[in-house]
């Protein structure tokens, strides 16, 4: 019961994010705890039991939105704006929005809602490598062990993952303060 | 032949990550310092991390402990008996 304490509130975090909301993660903890007391016997220590435990929590999460239909994202060279006949994106009809450091334009709740929203609109498959990156601060190679792909698969989602949320937020800070700025 | 922007978005990532050979981060760095765009991709695709990364932390409440605190005393019980 200690080891479970020492871990549970890392394993709720990453469910938490993951699952972008309270009820699926409470539910999701729970699942957690009855499927790891069932496996007990199958923890064999190769692994410490906080990351054993992250796994079970990671695998059920995965389980319950995988099912959910997926939309796809757009290829990586969309997220460039329209290129221009020399193959750069330099011309001015094109510009990306330079949002600058949006914590001085907006309150921080409201930043957090923006952020918050664009993460739970990417695909799941796409939140999962984001988030176990750059939140959970987990190695590529460990990401493609958890989603079960290989290392250049997840790097590339990674990568889409990555490019997609930054779209998502520009527009955002565009709509919201970009008169403001430019 | 001369590389564009385009060549140059699937290697970012690993740029900055610090996944790339002393050459290609001079040669991007090179690229992004002579292209606004590719300057601000870099800027915000960094930005984009820091702020994920500022999420209001995720603790368990403590009626949801004390939720998972019962279940798991009364899974346990049941699975290996009262001692």
């Amino acid at each position: 019961m200690k080891l479970v304490d020492a871990h549970k509130d890392k394993v709720f975090g990453m469910v938490r994010r993951l699952s972008g909301n309270n009820q699926d993660a409470e539910d999701i903890m729970q699942d957690t705890l009855v499927k790891a007391i069932d496996k007990i016997d199958q923890f064999r220590g190769d692994a410490s039991f906080g990351t054993w435990l992250y796994t079970i929590a990671l695998n059920i999460t995965r389980g319950q939105f995988a099912r959910k239909k997926q939309t796809e994202l757009k290829p990586i060279e969309e997220y460039l704006p329209g290129a221009t006949a020399d193959g750069n994106h330099s011309g001015d009809e094109f510009a990306l929005f330079d949002w600058k450091d949006p914590h001085t334009v907006l309150e921080a709740g409201r930043l957090r809602d923006i952020i918050d929203k664009a993460t739970n609109e990417l695909p799941f498959k796409y939140r999962e490598v984001f988030l176990l990156r750059y939140v959970e601060e987990l190695s590529v190679k460990e990401i493609a062990r958890l989603t079960k792909q290989t290392e250049a698969s997840a790097k590339s989602r990674i990568l889409r993952a990555r490019l997609a949320m930054r779209d998502m937020l520009a527009t955002t800070f565009e709509a919201e303060y970009g008169k403001k700025v430019s | 032949m001369e590389k564009k922007c385009p060549d140059y978005i699937s290697n970012l990532n690993d740029y900055l990550d610090g996944g790339v050979t002393p050459e290609l981060c001079a040669e991007i760095e090179a690229h992004v310092g002579q292209c606004k765009n590719c300057q601000i991709m870099v800027d915000t695709l960094k930005q984009t991390v820091r702020l994920c990364r500022e999420g209001r932390p995720e603790a368990l409440s403590p009626a949801l402990e004390a939720k998972l605190a019962g279940l798991l005393k009364q899974h346990w019980d049941k699975k290996f008996g009262k001692k």
